[in-house]
């Protein structure tokens, strides 16, 4: 049976038993080391097909070794990390990590992240073709047809604006995965606004009004305060 | 040199050039040259009488010596005061007239030329002054350079005593070459002398005692010796002026650059105090998710009936609890004392409510919470994950004081001028003693609640303390409509409206 390789780089003896256990459990192979160096070597020599990292190592900084590897690889990487800054989440994600956790975390939350980081590298190899993109995104009871350019809930046609539409199919493209701020500005307004999230917030604010049932209690689309944006990820039901 | 020596010096010169000047006459009258060529000798004797002496007075004397002169030597009849030919009056009136003038021109010119030299000078001295002051790095090379100059200006001993708020007071005194260092010890009364000081100096026993004022406080005295010169210091009041608001400049400018020192120190201290509570939180949580994966993963792995499952529900909530003071008591160190500005930016409160519900939905699975928003759409200023953790405590608080069963609802709306959120629900409310203290650090509610339930009534204090810092306000009471309590917090919508 086809294993799927998992590289723990922690050095917290105690949190490394914890995942290790948690992820054997669940059926992967998983290969644990207590500091950057021994974890990038251990990636070289046998690579892995996905990595957890966490930030605060003893001989050098996580994101060293998140850049690193980064160099000549795109295997997920989750960041794991007890500091519990908005900024380095976010730097972190703009620098080629796939998910970031926060200490203290759970069994649960633990192996969603996993999945969808996996679910996400495999799905996201075929689709860079640069041909016109004409898929039809589905997630849960929201379709979006991207050749006609339409978005449906429940099998309700949505007006959006194209504004709203961009960035809908930003997140259906991207399901589960934590986009920063920082990056859903540079895809859907382009360099040019930087930092500038207020504009972000509104259009945000709008979408929701128009796919959430309740946009203070999202189900689709989730805060990540200070850092950014996740979409759920439902199973798909067909209103055709 | 003393001024009577000055006065008949110049006595000496004007008789010594009238006569040499005579001399030279009785050599033209015995080669019979015209007496023109005498009258106009005569006015080269007052042009160099006023070039070589102070002030007009000696130049018109000697206008008037020439003349005499003149008429005695050289008109006739010969050694008397008369004349014969009365054109000579004429002669003699053009000779005076022109004679004042050129000594009152000449004498004018070297004032000028005087002056003009003091200026220089003064302008040097101040130059040289300022100079050093702006290369000095500490208040006592101020004091040094001060004493210093004044010293060699107004040659006597000068002193210059500190007295301003930056440093311990210093005298620096410079009597001849040496620079002495004094203690002071009656600095209180120095500065309650000067600053009351109407006059532009005060004299003392030994000294004339002037003050350095700087923007905001006395700065300095300077002393200068009884014994100085009174013309001197007169003369060179100006300058002295100009060197004094010399010296309050640099002072001033270094008092500046001390206290900007000491603002970094403790902007220092600061980041440090934030670097410790940042590694104490990766200290904390790392071990708490050790904890919480473990148990969880046993209770995983373990028969649903087997009676240890409660008690490592025990563990895991334990290891919950402690997460969420870790989490308040950072957020409340943060803020409380180290006047530290809170980072606002412009949010989204629906946001910041729904990421707060998640957390809450997924902390208690089996408890769903209304949330009812508003149409419109506001950003507000706020730090986001402050307001995340108020909302949190209010909810958990509610939680905590209800039935599973009973509802708990948050909802929001503008008005004009501020967000206003309300956190209601159905449950126990809030006891009549307890109200007046719903804020107070460590307070908690001893009715009740059972162990399982604990708080160490941070939670509160933590909302208090955030909305204030924000600039809203916040309040706790029971529901009129229906039982259970109500909580309301503000916040301004715009940045600034804070402190009123």
């Amino acid at each position: 049976m086809f294993k799927e390789k998992i590289l723990v780089i922690e050095d917290d003896v105690q949190i490394q038993n914890f995942m290790v256990y948690t992820l054997e459990n669940e059926g992967f192979e998983v290969k644990g080391t207590l500091n950057g160096k021994d974890g990038i070597s251990c990636m070289i020599k046998e690579n892995a097909d996905l990595i957890l990292l966490d930030l605060g190592l003893p001989d050098m900084d996580g994101m060293q070794v998140l850049h690193k590897i980064r160099e000549w690889s795109d295997v997920p990487i989750i960041v794991v990390s007890a500091r519990d800054l908005d900024k380095e989440k976010a730097n972190a994600l703009d620098d080629g990590a796939d998910d970031y956790l926060t200490k203290p975390f759970s069994a649960t939350e633990l192996m969603a992240r996993i999945r969808v980081a996996l679910r996400h590298y495999y799905r996201m190899k075929p689709s860079e073709t640069g041909k016109e993109d004409t898929t039809v995104y589905v997630n849960g009871s929201l379709k979006l047809d991207n050749g006609a350019h339409l978005a449906y809930k429940d099998g309700q046609k949505i007006h959006l604006t194209p504004l709203e539409y961009k960035l809908l199919l930003l997140f259906m493209k991207n399901p589960g995965k934590l986009l920063t701020y920082h990056t859903i500005l540079k895809k859907i307004w382009g360099d040019g606004y930087g930092q500038d999230t207020q504009v972000l917030r509104s259009t945000m604010a709008s979408t929701r009004r128009k796919i959430e049932k309740n946009p203070a209690k999202p189900e689709y689309i989730e805060t990540e305060i200070g850092v950014g944006y996740r979409m759920k990820e439902y199973e798909s039901k067909d209103f055709d | 040199m003393n001024k009577k020596n000055e006065w008949l010096l110049d006595v000496l010169k004007l008789i010594g050039i009238v006569f040499l000047i005579t001399v030279l006459g009785q050599i033209f009258k015995q080669y019979e040259f015209p007496e023109t060529n005498i009258v106009v000798i005569y006015l080269l004797a007052v042009l160099l009488v006023a070039r070589f002496t102070n002030g007009y007075t000696y130049g018109i004397l000697s206008a008037i010596l020439s003349i005499v002169c003149f008429n005695y030597f050289f008109t006739a009849p010969y050694h008397t005061l008369f004349v014969n030919d009365p054109s000579y009056l004429i002669t003699f009136f053009i000779m005076l007239i022109t004679s004042i003038l050129t000594s009152a021109l000449t004498t004018k010119e070297k004032l000028m030329t005087k002056e003009a030299n003091d200026k220089g000078e003064e302008t040097q001295i101040l130059y040289n002054l300022s100079s050093k002051l702006s290369d000095a790095a500490d208040l006592e090379a101020v004091l040094k350079v001060t004493v210093e100059s004044i010293s060699q200006l107004l040659q006597t001993s000068v002193g210059c005593i500190y007295v301003g708020e930056q440093k311990n007071p210093v005298y620096v005194q410079q009597i001849e070459d040496r620079q002495i260092h004094r203690t002071v010890t009656n600095v209180d009364e120095i500065v309650k002398t000067y600053t009351n000081l109407r006059e532009e100096y005060l004299e003392d026993l030994d000294s004339f005692g002037f003050p350095v004022y700087g923007k905001e406080h006395l700065l300095a005295i300077i002393k200068i010796d009884l014994k100085v010169e009174i013309d001197c210091l007169k003369q060179k009041k100006k300058l002295l002026h100009s060197i004094i608001e010399n010296v309050s400049m640099a002072m001033d400018r270094i008092e500046i650059t001390i206290e900007r020192v000491k603002d970094k120190e403790k902007m220092e201290r600061e980041s440090q105090r934030a670097n410790l509570l940042r590694s104490i939180s990766h200290d904390l949580r790392t071990p708490l998710s050790g904890i919480m994966g473990t148990s969880e993963m046993l209770m995983d792995m373990m028969d649903k009936k087997d009676p240890s499952q409660s008690l490592l529900q025990g563990i895991y909530q334990d290891a919950d609890w402690l997460k969420s003071l870790v989490e308040n008591i950072l957020s409340l160190t943060r803020i409380q004392d180290g006047k530290v500005v809170i980072r606002k930016e412009m949010e989204a409160i629906e946001e910041v409510i729904g990421s707060a519900v998640s957390h809450i939905e997924r902390v208690h699975p089996y408890r769903e919470i209304q949330v009812e928003i508003p149409d419109e759409f506001c950003l507000v200023p706020m730090d986001a994950r402050l307001i995340e953790q108020v909302i949190i405590n209010l909810l958990d608080n509610a939680i905590k004081h209800t039935k599973p069963e009973e509802n708990i609802t948050i909802s929001t709306y503008y008005t004009e001028k501020e967000v206003v959120v309300r956190v209601f629900d159905e449950g126990e409310g809030i006891a009549e003693e307890d109200l007046s203290n719903l804020f107070k650090i460590f307070y908690t509610s001893n009715t009740h609640l059972s162990d399982a339930k604990k708080g160490i009534g941070l939670g509160l204090t933590i909302c208090e303390t955030v909305i204030k810092a924000h600039g809203g306000t916040i309040t706790g009471k029971n529901r009129t409509d229906s039982k259970g309590a109500e909580f309301t917090f503000t916040l301004p919508l715009k940045e600034g409206a804070n402190h009123v």
